[in-house]
């Protein structure tokens, strides 16, 4: 065997191979890229799917083989275990047993609700799907709101009220509150402080209101980890307005540094838009132009990308605000625009022009202020206000001394950190939240909080705060407990408990009662009163519950637009102070930046101990379990580094040890880190692993700093990238065109497919039943974000497998999203492609199959039987699409009483040594046929609906009887952009895809 | 010494003599005791592996239950339509044990002195519900659905048997594939008409006749009956 490492690669070796290729090459990793002896030598010894722990020997593996049918014979020696039949003590109404229930409730991320209908079997919370009628979500969710359940299930989660280390009471609590209430009650609350993370929830925004003017000397702080939302802005006074974008409506986009297709309130609704925004069968696209420093969902769908650093984007909008016209634009801060920069800014500047009141200019949650005032600026200039964008009044809740700022304290963490310091915190109340972990090192938080003497914590777990506080408490997971929150646009809605607390943990309203009144009250009692004034009575608060969104409280959207802050005082949009990248770069050009973001999959450290989320191959790393330092090619080769060095970074007298990942399109002198990892207390899952990047945050800049150097430290560490696994040996399995080839040639996406979908075959056609199942999935939909891998695993309990396996090529997930870079390492184009089971018509896997034990059925699916398979793995090696996952050990936990109530009951649970793969859903088939065949009558288009199809914010993957032309999949199918993986082979499938379509602009056309 | 020649002799005498008696005077004899006592042993091992791998009860087997609640009265004597007490039978897969409730709509008037129903009356007050044995169990990878087949014509009898004639349930068929697979592979020799469905001791005349009549009326596609997917997942 060869050693475990990937082979270095060879940047010019890369380029030389691209020079010398004709037409699109696809590619997926640079080693593959740069095509070394030693990467295929490599990829071959270690075929992820074939890779041993050790040599066997012949003796050895008799030995084995020995063993294993001894201890065969001896597991099977038990008779079906004798089982009991529980019965209810009262019937309840409507309900029969063995029935799904359905029920709207409301999951908020980062504070902002997400519309959810979650699905309880016999009162188990055990999937979540999005609510159709909410607007933040239109059905669909993001990776978060699936993870949710795992998140509630999840056995490390804090289980007692804890006094130090003293396991206690809500009642010792509850007294113990009583006599701190007793000297608040006298001083005016004078010590006591409240941290918040960012709250919409108008039940808790009231009761903090209520809090301030019954001790009028307390105060409430707010800190978020995981960064704004688009849809938070403010105005010239730096009040908060919030802002509506319609990326539906735009023509022309451009984003500096703004990730909104990933944004944490609304995300899910902009992907959505942005999307009914390209159709290519209209012939109506927008163009999509991202200037960003790191690649991100968003740049990978942009029809132009450009690598910038993050510290030279103000400068760049200013450059591009010149060309458009606006004045005062103040000095660029040294920002030089290259040939290829300016060549860039004259297109996107025409383009911007071109479109009337049509197009859009978003800045990123880091960009600073003026580079905000800027995009606003230019989209006033460019009349998209009140057409493409709005404005609205805010929708967070924000503390008094936010809004008006008193002496050294603005609401924020690094306010109340100071007042920690002096003495001036007598008790801190954290309601979820965990300070201690996920802030700038040059708070030290850990050390200010030892001049608190009262530290209460509220959290899911007890992490790192939790573990400091004199009390903490347990969270009621968002499922377990009532609540209330607001969307993006201001849409209230309620959520409603689907399970009685499991730990015995509270939710912040019920705890903030205690805090008011003294005692516990009812967490509806407190929503229902909140929501009184919208919903007067029964019949209104049961509609609200019923729908998930309380009507009419959506945020008037107006096109006033308020005037954006621009350089402090003054009316210029003067660079800032840290905007010299191209200052010290002319000075020296070993000038780096550092980029702080949460991480994309487990944001900034609360999804740390989620396993689904860990194990998810991150978008356009593929990278699992593990953070690391993004570098450009061109840095990799300046420092001779590659995948897996670790590098010491140091900032701000800070240092860390990190482990580097060369990624394409990185921006130069950018090195990207990702928060969320290097977690002590986070549970078994998430602890001790990767590296805590809050090290080098500071408070003044928390997602920048521009001191950065870094050291090779000559170490090498091991990560689990899925990014070579189930590699297609370079077939030409994507296809793209752009929308103006498309127009003239609608073949022209697929038009070098020999054969067509269908080529001869010797084969029998398989027998046709009613139905005929297939699926479509549209490329140019995909924006990569994941959601249908962590929905199948949810709906079709599929086990983690751990980062040692993960690396051995062993994940399970049944529907992976793969990762292609078309054009050189530096610029390149990225596309994403889901690849689930193609349940081929003539499936290659079942004709090896030695027990029949994957079959085909009447209605064309290619199904999977459990109890037939006995593991001998020939239908996964003789899958060309490599879909097939096979349980190498016992990866589903039998053991732990919560993960047996969290799986779907409708799904069989593998065990070790059995095949595995996507069944299109068949429970989900099963049940509609079922539904159908009672009433005998044909299933209607659209009755089934895969989990992956459901959860899909850009209704990118479309399900459905293929032999109905009328059926959504059919019409689908019927594009010219329709095209099947490695049709060639005449496998047949019944997934096809709809080629990707760019829109490129033609004035940058010579541009890669 | 002459060794050589004396070895030569001895050797040449058994070529002379013809070939020599591999198998004794006794073998036959051992061979059939061997042979039999491979029998039995076989026998014994598939009767012992069949015995520990079986379901707890039998068919035909009753299970001791904590009230020795009778079908017979409840269903024979006293005629109560099944659906009474397994309420989700017509929508969900599974048909439903009825809640204690159910038993009080009757027993808090009737019976209510009666020993055999001191754990009911126990376990209603208490809110704590006992356990009953479960007989019809099928394993995990099966998923049948009771609403389906009633929709489709399959009596309870089918498969129940006559529970009106059973003082203690007790189960009456195997529950293996291969006798699902006796019905889906040919479904005509089991329907009924719709409202006999709940019926019990109910014959057709001409069953076959009447099935295949059936099968059309109910829009049944046989086609997939027997496809894995029906019942695997």
């Amino acid at each position: 065997m060869s050693s475990s490492k990937v082979p270095p690669f060879d940047l010019d070796a890369a380029r030389a191979q691209l020079r010398d290729t004709r037409g699109p090459r696809y590619w997926r990793s640079l080693e593959e890229l740069a095509d070394g002896e030693g990467f295929q030598a490599w990829l071959k010894a270690q075929f992820p799917q074939l890779a041993q722990d050790a040599p066997l020997d012949r003796r050895g593996f008799l030995k084995f083989i020995g063993a294993s049918m001894a201890l065969a014979g001896l597991t099977a020696c038990s008779h079906p275990p004798q089982t009991e039949l529980v019965p209810y003590v009262h019937g309840q109404d409507e309900w029969a047993t063995g029935l799904p229930r359905y029920f709207a409730t409301t999951l908020t991320r980062n504070g902002y609700a997400q519309g959810a209908l979650v699905r309880s079997d016999e009162g188990r919370p055990t999937k979540v799907e999005g609510n159709p009628q909410h607007p933040a979500s239109l059905g669909a969710t993001d990776i978060f709101a699936q993870a949710a359940i795992l998140q509630l299930w999840d056995p490390d989660r804090s289980q007692s009220v804890m006094r130090g280390d003293i396991v206690a009471t809500w009642e010792d609590f509850a007294a113990e509150w009583l006599v701190l209430r007793a000297r608040f009650d006298r001083n005016g609350g004078a010590g006591l402080r409240v941290l918040t993370r960012t709250l919409t929830s108008p039940t808790l925004a009231a009761q903090l209101e209520a809090l301030q003017n019954k001790y009028p000397d307390a105060r409430w702080h707010v800190h978020e980890p995981g960064g704004a939302s688009l849809s938070r802005g403010m105005d010239a006074s730096g009040l908060p307005r919030s802002v509506h974008y319609r990326f539906d409506r735009a023509k022309v986009i451009l984003t500096l540094d703004a990730d909104f297709l990933s944004d944490p309130a609304a995300g899910v609704r902009y992907s959505h838009d942005f999307i009914s925004g390209r159709d290519p069968e209209r012939g109506a696209m927008s163009r999509l132009y991202a200037v960003e420093p790191t690649p991100s969902v968003t740049g990978m769908m942009a029809d132009h990308r450009l690598p910038l650093e993050s510290a030279r984007i103000h400068g760049f909008a200013q450059a591009l605000a010149q060309r458009l016209g606006v004045a005062n634009i103040g000095s660029t801060g040294g920002f030089v625009p290259s040939s290829d920069h300016a060549r860039w800014l004259d297109a996107v500047a025409a383009d911007l022009r071109s479109t009337q009141n049509a197009s859009l200019i978003v800045a990123g949650f880091a960009q600073p202020p003026e580079a905000h005032a800027l995009a606003h600026a230019m989209n006033v200039a460019l009349g998209n206000v009140g057409n493409t964008i709005g404005f609205g009044a805010p929708i967070e809740a924000l503390p008094a001394q936010a809004l008006a700022p008193k002496a050294n304290d603005d609401g924020s963490l690094r306010a109340l950190a100071s007042a920690m310091r002096v003495g001036l915190v007598d008790t801190l109340l954290v309601l979820d939240g965990n300070p201690v972990y996920d802030t700038s090192a040059d708070l030290a938080i850990a050390d200010a909080l030892k001049h608190v003497p009262h530290l209460l914590h509220l959290g899911l777990y007890r992490d790192e705060t939790g573990t400091l506080a004199e009390w903490h408490l347990p969270l009621a997971h968002a499922l377990e407990a009532w609540g209330d929150a607001r969307a993006f646009d201001g849409s209230a809605s309620i959520a409603q408990p689907l399970i009685a607390p499991l730990y015995g943990g509270k939710s912040a309203i019920e705890l903030m009662s205690l805090l008011l009144e003294g005692n516990f009250s009812d967490g509806r009692a407190l929503v229902r009163q909140q929501s009184a004034s919208q919903l007067r009575d029964d019949d209104a608060w049961n509609a609200a519950l019923k729908s998930g969104v309380i009507s009419n409280t959506a945020m008037t959207v107006t096109s006033v637009s308020p005037p954006f802050p621009r350089k402090r005082g003054s009316s210029d949009f003067h660079a800032i102070e840290s905007n010299i990248l191209d200052a010290r770069l002319s000075r020296n050009d070993k000038a780096l930046e550092l980029l702080f973001r949460p991480d994309p999959a487990i944001g900034a450290g609360e999804w740390s101990n989620n396993g689904w989320l860990q194990e998810l191959p991150k978008p356009l790393t593929q990278l699992t379990w593990d953070n690391v330092a993004l570098i450009s090619p061109d840095l990799a080769k300046r420092y001779k580094l590659n995948n897996g060095d670790v590098v010491e970074l140091r900032s701000h007298g800070g240092k860390l040890h990190a482990p580097v990942w060369i990624m394409p399109g990185q921006a130069t002198h950018s090195v990207t880190v990702h928060l969320g990892y290097g977690r002590t207390r986070a549970g078994h899952i998430g602890d001790g692993i990767g590296y805590n990047a809050n090290a080098l945050r500071t408070s003044d800049s928390p997602w920048q700093a521009d001191d950065l150097q870094i050291v090779a430290t000559g170490e090498n560490c091991e990560l689990a990238t899925t990014q070579h696994h189930f590699n297609m040996e370079g077939r030409d399995l994507v296809r793209e065109s752009t929308l103006s080839e498309y127009l003239r040639d609608p073949q022209s996406a697929v038009a070098h497919d020999k054969y067509g979908e269908k080529p001869p075959s010797l084969y029998p056609d398989y027998l046709k039943g009613e139905y005929a199942w297939g699926m479509s999935i549209d490329l140019n939909a995909c924006i990569g974000c994941k959601a249908c891998t962590i929905a199948c695993q949810s709906e079709n309990n599929i086990p983690v497998v751990g980062k040692d396996q993960v690396h051995r090529g062993r994940e399970m997930h049944w529907i992976r999203v793969d990762h292609y870079y078309e054009g050189d390492a530096e610029t390149p184009t990225m596309l994403s492609q889901p690849v689930p089971c193609m349940m081929c018509e003539h499936a290659p896997c079942e004709l090896v199959c030695p027990v029949d034990a994957t079959v085909h059925d009447s209605e064309g699916l290619n199904v999977q039987v459990y109890n037939r398979c006995v593991g001998t793995r020939f239908c996964s090696n003789n899958c060309p699409y490599k879909v097939r996952r096979f349980n190498f050990m016992q990866y589903a936990d039998k053991q732990t009483p919560q993960y047996e109530a969290m799986r779907n009951p409708e799904v069989s649970v593998r065990r070790r040594g059995i095949m595995e793969k996507c069944t299109y859903c068949i429970q989900r088939i099963e049940t509609a046929h079922i539904a159908a065949d009672k009433e005998s009558r044909r299933l209607r288009d659209g009755e089934v609906v895969t989990a992956c199809q459901a959860v899909c914010p850009t209704r990118a993957i479309r399900f459905g009887d293929i032999s109905d032309a009328q059926s959504q999949v059919s019409k689908a199918k019927a594009s010219p952009r329709n095209y099947a993986m490695l049709a060639e082979l005449g496998t047949r499938p019944r997934t096809t895809y709809l080629a990707r379509i760019r829109n490129p602009n033609p004035a940058l056309k010579d541009e890669t | 010494m002459r060794v050589g020649p004396l070895s030569t002799r001895n050797a040449g005498a058994h070529k002379d003599g013809g070939l020599a008696q591999i198998f004794s005077r006794h073998f036959g004899f051992l061979f059939r005791l061997a042979a039999l006592a491979a029998l039995v042993i076989v026998t014994a091992l598939i009767l012992l592996w069949r015995a520990v791998m079986a379901y707890p009860a039998g068919v035909h087997d009753a299970l001791e239950q904590p009230i020795p609640f009778s079908h017979k009265h409840h269903v024979g004597d006293d005629g109560i339509d099944c659906r009474y007490c397994h309420t989700s039978v017509e929508r969900s897969a599974f048909a439903g044990i009825p809640p204690l409730s159910t038993c009080m709509t009757c027993h808090s008037q009737l019976y209510t002195d009666q020993p055999m129903l001191k754990p009911l009356i126990a376990a209603y007050e208490s809110g704590v519900p006992f356990h009953w044995q479960r007989l019809h169990k099928l394993p995990d990878f099966v998923y049948f659905d009771h609403s389906i087949h009633i929709a489709k014509g399959v009596g309870c009898e089918t498969c129940h048997g006559r529970v009106d004639e059973m003082p203690l349930m007790a189960r009456v068929a195997p529950l293996t594939m291969q006798w699902c697979l006796d019905c889906h592979r040919a479904p005509q020799k089991y329907l009924r008409p719709h409202d006999q469905v709940f019926s019990m001791g109910w014959h057709a005349k001409d069953q076959l006749a009447l099935g295949e009549r059936l099968l059309r009326e109910y829009h049944i596609d046989t086609r997939r009956l027997t496809d894995c997917s029906v019942c695997h997942r």
